[in-house]
């Protein structure tokens, strides 16, 4: 064991001494240093201001004034993403999804974004995020200063004076890869500090374990494969070629073969034609806000029937009101349906892609941070869910409102007539129907299982590593 | 009594070539054995089949009467080898080169240790404390030299161990392999310098393309082989 940390000891000061290495190492902790702060900073003002709107929009939503209860209806309401603490790491899909959703009645609205201020203030680096640089330029720094790390045994003609001591080639493997994964570890201090601060803001210590476990996998990957290539090839230009190639590859093309790939395997239908076939299906189920449609004739029966009355004003409840329960109830279903069929293809699609972390580390370690993270589009797709159960629980007791509080007759006649347009309006104390709203990420067990997918495939990729390098380290002869 | 080193019907092959050719030789303790030869003659292969480093295709290499292959760790422990124009690590001082491959190999050595090996291969005092990235080849050569006389081991392969020095330097390295010897440790260096090895060794084994072509001894009394005798049965083989 000695002599193995004394090969790490020694290949550590090998890079400390060397001004290039120093340089770099400096650079990228400098780099990885601001990006997590900027990021940190970015995410916590999103945080906050997001906090603020949707408290905003529920004092607006309650401040409203006494009114017809269908009116609040499509008043409408906002709800907000806020996002989860590990987003300072990892924004995910924060970027390209939207983060608010103006919540009405008979319909589904898409969540679109907040505003576009964060962007203009950082002019348009709000996409470098820890996260990315973590997946893609830290393993170029690790190219970039181990990718002779045996090589230059051989050419500097050490190698075999380091055998002829007693040196076994596990021992120069294992003496190697300490020294590398050293630098690993110093690299991640930005992304632990930044998972502490998450924890702080009431992020799941396992959750915040969790990232720091993923990225220190996927960057001993790395480790492993530089470890490989140079074990396994005789000149340095070699094994940096080799390596920037898989780079390339591996964080451009394979990601970018996975989307194109997902969409193809997949196809969505265009959004277009879904609305269309979705608004023939609403047709269907009949307009709320015109009683005597065909559609609710024999909910009128029924009602007649159930209550023993001839004529709807007879009844003890409000006919319009009754109307607008069930056509509400009976679209969302329709629009619920169109929704899941989306979402589920959506979430095929976001497995498919991830199955390529077979292929590529970071298609792998993407997946996995956007899903410890809670910032992954299983994540949005909850948002979503949550929202239209926000929406479809104020609709509906607005709806009851109706039902129960609002005489039918006056409904009717309320723009005929002032007296009863006035007794239509009603006490504001009922907008109280309106839930509180805050987004809160899964829970760090679900987003632990989530993610056990990618663990899986960077574990298998670290292994076959490991193991390829062993013997390759095994092998090597001055 | 047990050779300390011995080829038996020794073949090596090499990216498909057949680089050495039923070599056998073997050596007692405290001798100083030389393999002469020019260019790819076979001679670094000797010693790094003795290494382990190379397979025989053919025949087979002793250390200390043990067959190398299944023996290989014992073997190395038994060894300090000083490859060709070994440069050690250039980010080092010599006394950090030192302790670092001596700890490699398990010799705990002291500075003052330290300091007499460098002295006998005559590294000036003020260099040592440099990174070896500032040395001539001489001195680096020098630093070598310490490293394989440091390890406490009974045998020394040196290759073109006087490569780079300067003639004060030679007479210092010779100084010092006769002194090692007479310790008891037996050493095999391999050269294509005619002089040196005549004037160093017990015995010289002359190797071309991978055969013993010839083999002179010392003579009893002598202090050192007939190097006219030896050059010309090199310029002869050389010629042939």
């Amino acid at each position: 064991m000695s002599r193995v940390l004394s090969i790490a000891r020694e290949e550590s000061r090998l890079w400390l001494r060397s001004r290039l290495a120093l340089v770099t190492l400096v650079i990228f902790a400098v780099l990885l240093a601001a990006v997590s702060i900027a990021t940190s900073l970015r995410m916590s003002e999103e945080y906050h201001h997001r906090s603020e709107q949707q408290a905003l929009a529920e004092e607006t939503f309650l401040s409203q004034p006494d009114r017809h209860p269908h009116r609040m209806v499509h008043y409408g309401h906002y709800v907000f993403r806020t996002p989860p603490p590990l987003a300072m790491i990892d924004p995910g899909v924060d970027a390209v999804t939207g983060q608010s959703i103006f919540l009405e009645g008979h319909k589904q609205n898409s969540a679109v974004f907040a505003d576009a201020r964060a962007g203009a203030e950082l002019g348009g680096f709000q996409g470098l995020t820890a996260a990315l640089v973590y997946q893609l330029f830290v393993p170029l720094l690790l190219i970039a200063i181990g990718h002779g790390v045996f090589i230059r045994e051989r050419e500097e003609n050490t190698l075999a004076p380091l055998l002829a001591q007693g040196v076994t080639g596990n021992e120069l493997y294992a003496g190697k890869w300490i020294a590398l994964a050293g630098v690993t570890l110093a690299l991640l201090l930005p992304l632990a500090i930044v998972s502490a601060a998450a924890v702080v803001r009431g992020e799941a210590l396992l959750a915040s374990f969790g990232v720091i476990s993923l990225y220190a996998l996927y960057l001993f990957v790395w480790c492993g494969l530089i470890l490989l290539v140079s074990a396994l090839v005789r000149s340095r230009a070699l094994s940096l070629g080799i390596l920037a190639l898989f780079w390339l590859a591996s964080a451009l093309i394979v990601p970018r073969i996975a989307v194109e790939s997902a969409s193809s395997a997949m196809p969505a239908p265009g959004k277009i034609e879904t609305d269309l076939r979705m608004q023939a299906d609403l047709r269907e189920v009949g307009d709320g806000h015109f009683p005597g449609a065909p559609q609710f004739q024999q909910l009128r029966a029924n009602l007649l029937i159930q209550y023993d009355v001839e004529r709807v004003e007879d009844l003890p409840v409000n006919f319009r009101g009754v109307v607008s329960e069930v056509a509400e109830a009976d679209l969302t279903e329709v629009m619920n349906r169109y929704a899941e069929e989306r979402m589920a293809l959506e979430a095929r699609q976001a497995r498919f892609a991830e199955n390529f972390g077979w292929l590529s580390p970071v298609a792998a370690v993407s997946a996995g941070s956007r899903a410890l993270s809670g910032t992954d589009l299983a994540a949005h797709h909850r948002f979503l869910r949550e929202a239209e159960e926000v929406r479809i629980d104020y609709v509906q007791g607005l709806n009851r409102v109706h039902v129960e509080q609002l005489d039918y007759t006056d409904d009717i006649n309320r723009s005929l007539n002032e007296e009863a347009n006035r007794r239509t309006r009603m006490s504001a104390e009922n907008w109280n129907v309106l839930n509180e709203f805050s987004f809160q990420p899964a829970a760090a067990g679900e987003r632990l299982t989530q993610a056990g997918a990618p663990l899986g495939m960077l574990s298998a990729w670290l292994l076959l590593l490991t193991a390829g390098g062993i013997r390759a380290a095994r092998r090597m002869q001055p | 009594m047990i050779s300390m080193l011995a080829a038996q019907s020794l073949s090596v092959r090499r990216s498909g070539q057949e680089v050495l050719k039923d070599v056998s030789f073997s050596i007692e303790q405290g001798e100083i054995h030389a393999l002469l030869g020019g260019n790819g003659a076979g001679k670094s292969t000797t010693l790094l089949t003795f290494l382990g480093f190379l397979k025989p295709a053919s025949g087979s290499v002793h250390v200390q009467g043990r067959d190398v292959n299944g023996n290989l760790g014992a073997a190395r422990q038994a060894i300090a080898y000083l490859p060709e124009a070994a440069t050690l690590y250039g980010h080092l001082s010599a006394y950090e080169n030192l302790h670092y491959f001596l700890s490699l190999a398990g010799t705990e050595t002291g500075r003052e240790a330290l300091d007499d090996a460098l002295d006998r291969v005559a590294l000036q005092p003020d260099a040592r404390n440099m990174r070896m990235e500032t040395y001539s080849k001489g001195m680096r050569q020098k630093v070598a030299i310490a490293l394989a006389s440091l390890r406490d081991t009974p045998i020394l392969l040196l290759d073109e161990p006087t490569s780079g020095l300067d003639p004060v330097a030679i007479d210092e390295f010779n100084r010092l392999a006769r002194d090692l010897a007479e310790a008891g440790r037996t050493i095999l260096l391999v050269t294509h310098d005619v002089y040196g090895a005549c004037h160093v060794a017990d015995r010289i084994d002359l190797l071309q393309n991978g055969v013993l072509v010839g083999a002179f001894d010392r003579p009893e009394g002598m202090d050192r082989i007939d190097t006219e005798a030896v050059h010309a049965a090199f310029a002869q083989h050389a010629g042939a």
